[in-house]
């Protein structure tokens, strides 16, 4: 694939290198001619000095045989600019764009962008659930927040021990994916049966979650 | 009308006030307090500090109940993404955004937004002024159409509207007298000094100014 990265600060550049050991061809783009250069020095790529927002700029860095655009600035409104004029114009099929304030995520959600990644949120989610001792924990949403991975970790008193998962009266819209039981991962199959202390891996619908962690903790 | 203005520099605080003396309800938004003095003493209206899109500021703005959203900070993207929320997220009626880079200006508008380029706009008024001083393109923002001012010299009163009328390339709007101003029909006669507003094709001008002896 053909991926054009604009803004090389940290995130832009580990991107880059990443993307480059997967095989992929990347250009990037930044503002900032010293920063430019340096990676020109670092990395075999084709790297334009220029504004992402000026789709000239984007055309030099080959937007227009890219699949996916990643616009990783640490200013939103240019990475939801270059994401628009990245799809409205060049057409590219993809385009993901860093929000680095938590406020924006739902405005590049609505304004057009495929994939708004907030780091900051992504981190303070992470902490939160180190730190909670809740036994539901949301491991990732994707389909823009309508489905679900989530790890619901069972208690000594959860009705669903003991019982084989045929005999479970799941929710609709949630699926069962995996059991994870100490280092053991479990792909179930019908006759599994759950045991105390089981995390249960399930892909749920958002809105499900709460009839999901009753069936499987006895509670809300 | 219920107005927010995000950007108080010097567009914003004249818009915001010119608005505010003509008693509509203006909110103006700005990142930096200190620019919302601009707005000075008698500015009646409300003022936020913060983000010009950040949604809840907006909406402590009162958007959900607004008529008209202009966006005129200093930044292109920003005003963009202003725009944007109010239009799309919020449905506000009536929505500006000021962008100095005419190519994006360009690319926005085709897509529906609401643009106002001064550059392109400064830019034709000051073409205009150059090739003839009577004649502005910039009132109906385009760059081959035009509004020229005429002036009837004696030589040519007595003639009709019609006589003067070239489909396509010159059509009289107005005429201006000591009675007041109204719109002519074709066979309206013309007056020395009478005032002419008519709308013109750039690429007619020349020929018009030899018409009239300009």
């Amino acid at each position: 694939m053909h991926i054009v990265i604009i803004g090389a600060g940290k995130v832009g550049y580990f991107l880059a290198k990443r993307l480059i050991a997967s095989k992929h061809t990347v250009s990037v783009v930044d503002k900032d001619k010293l920063i430019c250069e340096e990676i020109a020095k670092q990395l075999e790529i084709l790297v334009i000095n220029g504004d992402g927002c000026d789709p000239r700029i984007l055309e030099e860095a080959g937007i227009k045989r890219a699949d996916v655009v990643a616009a990783v600035t640490g200013d939103d409104e240019d990475n939801l600019i270059i994401c628009q004029l990245s799809k409205e114009i060049f057409s590219v099929r993809r385009a993901v764009g860093r929000v680095n304030n938590p406020d924006n995520e739902y405005t590049f959600t609505e304004l057009g962008v495929d994939v708004p990644i907030d780091s900051t949120k992504i981190i303070a989610k992470i902490i939160e659930e180190e730190v909670s001792f809740s036994d539901f924990v949301n491991l990732m949403s994707f389909k823009r927040g309508k489905l679900s991975i989530v790890r619901v970790d069972l208690p000594k008193d959860s009705p669903v021990i003991n019982k084989q998962v045929h005999d479970i009266g799941w929710p609709d819209n949630s699926v069962l994916v995996s059991i994870v039981r100490g280092e053991e991962v479990i792909i179930p199959k019908g006759n599994t049966i759950l045991q105390a202390a089981d995390d249960i891996i399930a892909l749920t619908v958002i809105g499900n979650e709460p009839q999901l962690l009753e069936l499987l903790a006895g509670k809300l | 009308m219920y107005t927010i203005i995000v950007g108080c520099g010097r567009v914003g605080s004249e818009l915001a006030k010119l608005l505010s003396t003509e008693n509509h309800d203006v909110v103006v938004i700005d990142r930096i307090p200190a620019s919302l003095e601009r707005l000075g003493d008698t500015f009646n209206g409300t003022t936020l500090v913060g983000n010009g899109f950040n949604l809840n500021l907006l909406k402590q703005a009162g958007i959900e109940k607004s008529h008209a959203f202009c966006a005129v900070t200093n930044g292109d993207n920003t005003n963009l993404i202003c725009a944007q929320v109010a239009k799309k997220i919020f449905k506000v009626p009536k929505v500006l955004a000021r962008v100095y880079d005419p190519q994006r200006a360009h690319i926005y508008a085709a897509l529906g937004l609401d643009i106002i380029s001064g550059t392109t706009l400064f830019a034709s008024m000051l073409r205009d002024k150059i090739i003839e001083s009577r004649f502005s393109s910039y009132l109906i923002e385009t760059k081959d159409l035009g509004v020229i001012e005429i002036e009837v010299k004696k030589d040519l009163a007595g003639k009709t509207v019609e006589e003067f009328n070239i489909p396509g390339e010159f059509l009289v709007v107005a005429i201006r007298r000591l009675e007041g101003v109204s719109i002519p029909s074709p066979t309206t006669t013309l007056k020395a000094k009478d005032i002419l507003m008519a709308a013109v094709r750039v690429a007619s001008l020349e020929k018009i100014k030899d018409r009239f002896g300009l």
